[in-house]
């Protein structure tokens, strides 16, 4: 018997329906012009976003095909236990909402950014080091998003691969066209738009996997794949992993710039409250959800698996065996959706190289490359599950959906790192020695009670040459990310990828903004040891000697984060107590 | 209780919630639209660039 490749029947009626989503969506986003005056328009909507669409802009800039795909991958490799990740979010959320939680102090503060902060508490030096890390691992974060949602495309759509560069470019454009024009405003609103599409079309894609695999085929396959793994994550990911994402998520919904954008632009700090309670609903959603289709999708071809046989007369001529055949036909079966074929294949390859008594290198080294391939299917099993059982049509409404996601992430992450990049640290490079790169802030105060200065607001010279520098930033940057995702090639699992780029500034962002609105002490050479270490620790993942794993490094990241920033403070404290030690 | 029943019932809260909100943002947000629009157009004619 032999798998037989999967044809998508995407057909013109549902090109028609996808693009005529796009149409609208661009018309929509250019037409708010009109409304655009300072900079403060620009970035935060004036500060009048509601609470609904708050929470839909909020999950559409952080919901893209990439992020289904991940976490798709996540329940196709973890199972059940995966779900663990959705409840910290949750968790976070509902924390966040309730207490106000650094999101309440940073939006009284009427800041643009992230790091602006930290030039009101420790000076323009810290400011820059904090856009620069921001600056250069968001954009190097959001430049592989084109690269995995290709392959989605081209599976779902059928899409030649010719034609991916241009298609891939094309949604950038349509992202950049309403992100320049238009700003926060034009995304609140196409992001409302586009949240009914995405909703739609998550809520299409759900229904098709409970209807064509079932929650019991789904719980059988976990239970008779993964050999007792799969339902308890404490077991399966580790208390390590568990604290590393309760930290991450903390760090996420609070000092991440596309979701603080999102606070900042509220009506009030009350309303930013309101709309982390409702969104930690659709947080939870937006993991398990997909990770459900990545479980649907492994019963789905496990259910149409090959048996895989080898017929080696030693156990290491088997492995050699099976990594020949694999070597030969792996991509191709990838390419075509034969998934039945690979998987099991690349699981018993994974199991013999295991089991191999001698552990020699090569023995290691083929079960770590399975183990790779088997997160390789899991990332492509749903899209090509979808290919394989979605109807002309529908299969229209998801592609919307999904282009939907997508583009909305774009714009979403062009504004955030624009903005970053240009009041944070081309804005100061630019700006006369001495004045703030942005006046603007009136009336707030830091943890310590003590006010801020209150700058004369909306200068019209000042806000015009803001608008033009993000607005121009905000095209240099598409144009790098459409460089980057044509030229770069992802060495290993994307999620790995993410997460080193994501780790870089978020562990010292939260400890800096955390200790300077909480603790009287925080002192800027705190804040600086606190980014350097934190970067440093990030980095180590990538050095292969110290074969640190992505959670660890994640930790790590933190605790040296935590120590940089304390011992920086008591070594060097703040200027204002050394003079009043002084007197 | 089991891990399994555990995760169907996460699972049934996080689609129920899902599809709720969704609808709440649907019927609500066109109004919370309209408002924005109605704050920056009266910002725009008190402070004309």
């Amino acid at each position: 018997m032999s798998a037989a490749a999967i044809v998508s029947r995407f057909s013109l009626l549902d090109a028609g329906i996808a693009a005529a989503s796009l149409a609208v969506t661009l018309w929509i986003g250019v037409r708010v012009k009109r409304y655009i005056g300072t900079i403060e328009d620009y970035l935060v909507a004036s500060r009048g976003m509601g609470l609904y669409v708050g929470a839909a802009s909020l999950l559409s800039t952080e919901v893209g095909i990439i992020t289904y795909m991940y976490q798709a991958q996540f329940g196709f490799v973890a199972g059940f236990s995966a779900f663990v990740v959705g409840l910290i979010t949750l968790a976070v959320c509902l924390v966040v909402g309730r207490t106000g939680f650094v999101i309440t102090r940073l939006r009284e503060m009427k800041i643009l950014t992230v790091p602006e902060y930290f030039e009101k508490r420790y000076g323009r030096g810290v400011r820059v080091l904090a856009g620069v890390l921001m600056a250069f691992g968001g954009s190097l974060n959001l430049g592989i998003f084109p690269i995995i949602e290709a392959r989605f495309l081209a599976i779902v759509t059928g899409i030649p691969a010719r034609y991916l560069g241009w298609t891939m470019a094309g949604l950038l454009l349509v992202a950049l066209a309403y992100t320049a024009i238009g700003g926060m405003v034009s995304l609140i609103v196409t992001n409302y738009v586009q949240y009914v599409f995405l909703a739609a079309g998550t809520v299409v894609v759900t229904l098709v996997c409970l209807r064509e695999v079932g929650w019991g085929e789904m719980v059988r396959a976990v239970d008779g794949h993964m050999g007792g793994h799969g339902f308890n994550p404490v077991k399966d990911l580790g208390v390590g992993f568990i604290v590393w994402q309760v930290l991450l998520w903390i760090a996420l919904m609070t000092v991440w710039q596309s979701v603080a954008m999102r606070t900042f632009s509220t009506k009030d700090p009350a309303v930013g409250k309101k709309m982390f309670t409702l969104t930690g609903f659709l947080f939870l959603g937006r993991a398990l959800i997909p990770m459900v289709w990545g479980i649907a999708a492994l019963a789905f071809f496990w259910g149409r698996a090959e048996p895989a046989t080898t017929a080696g007369a030693t156990p290491n001529a088997e492995v050699a065996q099976l990594a020949a055949r694999l070597d030969e036909t792996y991509h191709a079966d990838l390419d075509s959706g034969r998934l039945g074929r690979a998987l099991p294949q690349v699981d018993l390859l994974e199991r013999l190289a295991g089991q191999d008594q001698s552990r020699s290198p090569e023995a290691a080294r083929l079960e770590a490359s399975a183990r790779d391939r088997r997160g390789e299917i899991g990332l492509l099993a749903m899209p090509w599950m979808l290919a394989a059982t979605l109807p002309t049509g529908l299969l229209g409404l998801v592609v919307a959906g999904m282009l939907a996601a997508s583009v909305s992430t774009y714009a979403g992450y062009f504004l955030s790192w624009a903005s970053i990049i240009a009041q944070d640290v081309v804005g100061p490079a630019l700006s006369s020695r001495g004045a703030p790169a942005r006046r603007g802030a009136e009336g707030s105060a830091d943890g310590d009670g003590r006010s801020f200065g209150t700058g004369p607001r909306g200068v019209p010279q000042d806000d015009r040459r803001s608008l033009l520098l993000t607005r121009v930033t905000v095209v240099a940057l598409t144009v790098f990310i459409m460089i980057w995702s044509l030229a770069y090639h992802l060495p290993g699992p994307a999620y790995f990828y993410l997460q080193v780029t994501a780790n870089l500034f978020m562990a010292p962002t939260l400890i800096a903004v955390v200790g300077g609105l909480y603790w009287r002490r925080s002192s800027a050479t705190g804040a600086v040891l606190c980014f350097v270490l934190g970067a440093l620790a990030s980095l180590a993942y990538l050095v292969p000697a110290l074969k640190l794993d992505v959670a660890t490094a994640g930790n790590l990241s933190w605790a040296l984060a935590v120590a940089g920033f304390v011992l920086g403070s008591l070594l060097v404290p703040p200027a204002a107590q050394r003079e009043e030690a002084a007197t | 209780m089991s891990w399994g029943l555990v995760w169907l019932v996460a699972f049934a809260v996080a689609l129920a919630s899902f599809v709720l909100i969704s609808l709440a943002i649907a019927v609500r947000g066109v109004g919370e639209i309209r408002e924005l629009f109605a704050a920056l157009e009266e910002e725009r004619r008190r402070k004309p660039s």
